[in-house]
């Protein structure tokens, strides 16, 4: 094997930094050096190394591609839920405008199971997060429900909203 | 720049998961990438475990690689799961006992096969510090330019060489 066979001047650069004959004495140590260590060379990985090594990177690949698309149908899965949540917030608003009192029922398309488990929160990070925001628009929807937010439900839409159109954003980036 | 064209269509397949572009990677870079643990490490089996480890690693990494230098990123990759091997407590007493070891066998025995002229640099590679000795291989199995290394190490240009420029004349000297 050549070292370096990257177009690098050696002497232009040495140049830069000593004068004249030190530079040629650099020069030569460097390239002496190099030619010791490609002289005396190391061992190969063996054969069987190889086809090990490919083996572990097949089922890593085959791994990662089972990853992205358990994140895809988990984002997927987080945008529905949010719709669902929503829809109640708007359908619980709309008949309290009505005069109607009518408790919410809160459903999702998601099974607790996912959620609650921390072995998909540890192994997706933004998994993670979109079960937060989930978590916080169900704390907004129950504080609306006990009328904590001192009425003004359209506030608490409008914060709704904007965070509906945060996680969107995120959603569509992938 | 065919080669590199060919390199380039690797490294695009590899992006998309492609495992036969993936096995090519392992072919051109594993030679190398072996060369250099083995010379930090003196030691076949922790250079077999490196190398698997670099290899698996690249698979989620790949992805973040924007252009440039695929081999200096590579070995920055290399470097850094050298770096997290030293880490390691027992792992680097391990290795401090094994190149005591391997000192010691080399001073009872006369002989001179290739081996053991291998050896030889290893022993006398041992005798520069860790720095010094990871500079002298990452400069020589990147293939990377000291621009590279430099950037690579985040320090001045000027520093990088003077330090490969002294830990190569030192091993000459050692070497005669």
């Amino acid at each position: 094997m050549a070292a370096n066979e990257n177009n690098e001047n050696l002497k232009d650069l040495v140049g830069r930094f000593f004068d004249g004959e030190e530079a040629g004495r650099v020069v030569e140590d460097v390239r002496g050096g190099e030619r010791i260590v490609r002289e005396y060379g190391a061992p190969e990985p063996d054969s069987r190394l190889i086809a090990d090594i490919k083996g572990e990177v097949g089922r890593a690949l085959a791994e990662r591609k089972s990853r992205a698309f358990r994140r895809a149908v988990y984002k997927a899965a987080a945008v529905a839920a949010v719709i669902i949540i929503v829809a109640a917030i708007s359908v619980r608003l709309s008949e309290r405008g009505n005069g109607e009192a009518k408790p919410i029922v809160a459903a999702s398309i998601v099974p607790a199971a996912i959620w609650e488990s921390e072995d998909i929160a540890a192994a997706d990070a933004e998994l993670g997060t979109f079960v937060g925001e989930i978590e916080e628009l169900e704390d907004d929807l129950l504080a609306l429900e006990l009328g904590e937010n001192g009425g003004n439900g359209y506030e608490v839409i409008e914060e709704l909203e904007a965070e509906l159109e945060e996680i969107e954003g995120v959603f569509w980036k992938g | 720049m065919a080669e590199s064209d060919d390199l380039g269509r690797i490294i695009a397949g590899c992006k998309d998961g492609d495992d036969e572009s993936f096995s090519r990677l392992v072919g051109i870079y594993a030679g190398r990438c072996y060369g250099y643990f083995y010379r930090l490490t003196g030691n076949k089996e922790t250079s077999d475990d490196l190398l698997s480890e670099l290899f698996v690693k690249l698979v989620g990494k790949i992805g973040r690689y924007k252009g440039g230098s695929f081999d200096g990123w590579l070995f920055k990759i290399a470097s850094n799961v050298f770096h997290d091997y030293l880490r390691d407590k027992q792992r680097q007493k391990r290795l401090l006992d094994g190149r005591k070891e391997q000192l010691e066998l080399e001073k009872h025995d006369g002989r001179q096969s290739y081996d053991e002229r291998v050896d030889k640099l290893q022993e006398q590679l041992a005798k520069l510090d860790d720095e010094t000795r990871e500079l002298i291989m990452l400069r020589f199995y990147s293939q990377a330019s000291f621009k590279e290394i430099a950037a690579m190490r985040s320090e001045p240009i000027g520093t990088t060489l003077s330090k490969v420029h002294r830990g190569l004349k030192k091993l000459r000297e050692l070497m005669k």
